[in-house]
């Protein structure tokens, strides 16, 4: 077995077609005439270009328009004046075109590929990519076509560049091995928008496997199985199937509403860490952003983010969601992350410390710089804001009192804002869940978070092994307080939303679609899922399986109880 | 020649598309067109150079239009990196 990177979910039986590069080396040699190494330099290049363009073409037809741009962006790379002036000066100072492009290409690969950035260090790969292209045509090299591989064949390549595969046809290629390539990389990218299954990164697949074994390639567990046996054949077969028919399952959920079996309408929405995930959002299928963490802009960095920095993110994010929700978490942080440059001290005991809306209320500028930001943000598409670490009803006026000051300030500055913004809070303490009827009458909205509500309440940390067996959601203290605050939230008149790991769980939500939640917050790759999930129960079955579950007195029972109901469901 | 001052305010700076989208705008001005940062001067008509330069979001940069429609140049500029690339 190897192991590499799962890239491309699915499941590809196969044999392999090893793709060898043609050598593209060659030996520099003095020009008699540069003005004529330009010109079949320039040639070489116009030529290029009209190919690349027609794979473009090719790709925006098998893959997508996204894929399509990756190739446009070569387009560009090839035309860059810096890259084509330097090099018609390395000619004309009596290079060779492919000694003079190569070296050139090979400066841009070595800067691009020591940068921190995992996208800038892909430019690397692009700059390779037109390299080769380039000095194949010089060099007159035909390039490896796979648009003739049969049904049934794996590709394994060093790495997967847009020109090779631009020739794929989606029924032949069933899987892709690669040796280099992370998750984001152009490879994974192609892969998935073709729906092929692929492992990446797999270490020195192409001299482990050889052209036409039997292979089985596993881009969901990152695995390739090289000459399987028939246990193993009939298992990844099966598993596949399965795989196949789960996907066309779900894939019939998109675009539809979330609605339960007796047609009552929910919202499901999801969780993001930075702006352009909202584009991934949209990719899956979310109704919107049910919680957009901050953080990511206060992390890895030396001052703290200013307000422009901010309001750009933020807007960002609006703007890719064209008018669906997005609520904004203000900042959640606290002992456990070290951001230097916050002053924050270490603390014995982190979680019950100095942290999120604490924190925020005490350092009044940093805290008002993110309002206004997000403010500012409004004005571009429907954003909340919500408190993090709520504990008492004193924390969420201050905010309130803060969210006042700042409109006003940027009323006077003339700046334009939603004035009807929406301020709610995340109910992931015990303590807001206690007093989550006082909360209501003075939050537009609640989010309970259960991945901290879950800690909180039973006083335990699930980092420690000791006692992570007290940590699960379906803990009857914890299913008590979720039921009390979507309760009193339902009683107050305000939506309730839930936005922690316990919202995708099939297990807990007939349950919670009987409490009375509104809205269900998952990350992305869920959103299908936990939109099926929801349309298995009517109201009334839902109230029929939260009153046995609630009557239950162990976290065992519970979790069996559900887990027989759910079963039985499917 | 005319110059100005700018702090790049979009979240992922002057990345593929970004630098991309600005070299060509900035193609096609007949005067040069060079970002000053970090000390280096760029030619701000080539994408490769600008993001080989790494301009981060937060980063001090100025742009310099020098020849026949500078002013036209540096205002497109101006628009470009000001309004945060459309981002």
């Amino acid at each position: 077995m190897i192991k590499g990177t799962a890239a491309s979910d699915g499941i590809g039986i196969g044999k392999i077609l090893l793709i060898e590069e043609a050598s593209l080396e060659f030996t520099p040699h003095p020009v008699e005439d540069p003005a004529a190494e330009v010109e079949r330099f320039r040639s070489a290049v116009n030529t290029l270009i009209a190919q690349t363009e027609r794979d473009a073409a090719m790709l925006r037809e098998t893959a997508g328009e996204k894929e399509a741009l990756i190739m446009e962006g070569h387009i560009s790379l090839l035309n860059d004046p810096a890259l084509k002036g330097e090099t018609e000066n390395l000619i004309m100072g009596g290079q060779c075109a492919e000694e003079a492009y190569s070296s050139m290409c090979d400066m841009f690969v070595g800067i691009f590929s020591s940068m921190e950035d995992e996208m800038m260090r892909q430019r690397a790969a692009d700059v390779r990519d037109i390299k080769a292209g380039l000095l194949r045509i010089l060099l007159g090299v035909r390039e490896v076509r796979i648009s003739d591989a049969p049904k049934g064949t794996v590709i394994l390549i060093k790495e997967l560049t847009p020109s090779v595969t631009a020739g794929i046809k989606k029924g032949n290629i069933v899987g892709i091995i690669t040796e280099t390539g992370g998750k984001t990389s152009h490879s994974a990218i192609l892969a998935r928008a073709l729906e092929i299954p692929a492992v990446l990164s797999a270490a020195n697949a192409v001299s482990r496997l050889e052209n036409g074994q039997p292979v089985i390639v596993d881009g969901s567990a990152g695995i390739v199985i090289p000459d399987p046996s028939f246990d193993q054949l009939n298992e990844y077969t099966e598993k596949r199937e399965a795989y196949l028919r789960e996907r066309a399952e779900l894939e019939q959920f998109r675009g539809r509403r979330t609605l339960g079996a007796d047609g009552a309408e929910y919202e499901l929405v999801c969780n993001i860490g930075k702006p352009e995930d909202a584009n991934k959002v949209l990719d899956h299928d979310g109704e919107g952003v049910g919680l957009f963490r901050t953080e990511f802009l206060f992390m890895d960095r030396s001052a703290i983010p200013t307000e422009e920095e901010q309001f750009a993110a933020y807007q960002q994010a609006a703007l890719i969601l064209k008018g669906k929700p997005l609520i904004i978490r203000t900042l959640d942080i606290g002992g456990d992350k070290e951001i230097p440059y916050l002053g924050l001290e270490k603390e014995e005991n982190p979680f019950m410390g100095f942290r999120a809306i604490r924190y925020c209320l005490k350092n009044r500028e940093l805290f008002k710089t993110q309002l206004r930001a997000i403010l500012r943000a409004s004005a571009f598409g429907d954003i909340k804001i919500m408190f993090p670490l709520i504990t008492c009803v004193e924390e969420l006026r201050a905010g309130k009192a803060l969210v006042e000051e700042t409109k006003k300030e940027l009323t006077v500055l003339g700046i334009p804002f939603n004035k009807d913004i929406e301020v709610g809070i995340m109910v992931e303490t015990a303590a807001a869940a206690m007093i989550s009827d006082v909360l209501a009458k003075e939050a537009a909205f609640f989010s309970i978070g259960t991945n901290d509500l879950t800690g909180y309440t039973m006083s335990c940390d699930r980092g420690n092994a000791n006692v992570a067996y007290l940590y699960s959601a379906l803990q009857p203290a914890v299913l008590r307080m979720i039921e009390r605050t979507i309760r009193c939230g339902r009683q107050a008149g305000i939506p309730v939303g839930m936005c922690g790991e316990a919202a995708a769980n099939e297990m807990l939500i007939p349950l919670l679609m009987s409490f009375g939640l509104t809205e269900f917050s998952v990350s992305a790759p869920s959103v299908l899922r936990t939109r099926k999930c929801i349309s298995r129960w009517t109201k009334l079955e839902a109230d029929g399986i939260a009153e046995k579950a609630m009557s239950l007195a162990t976290e065992q029972e519970v979790a069996d109880y559900l887990s027989k109901v759910v079963s039985a469901a499917k | 020649m005319v110059q100005k001052h700018f702090t790049v305010i979009n979240a992922q700076g002057f990345h593929m598309r970004p630098a991309t989208n600005f070299a060509t705008a900035m193609a096609a001005h007949p005067c040069t067109v060079t970002i000053r940062f970090n000390g280096k001067e760029i030619n701000a008509k080539s994408p490769m150079l600008i993001m080989a330069a790494c301009i981060k979001v937060g980063s001090e940069i100025d742009v310099v239009c020098d020849g026949e429609g500078e002013n036209d140049a540096l205002a497109a500029a101006a628009e470009m990196i000001e309004g945060g690339f459309g981002e």
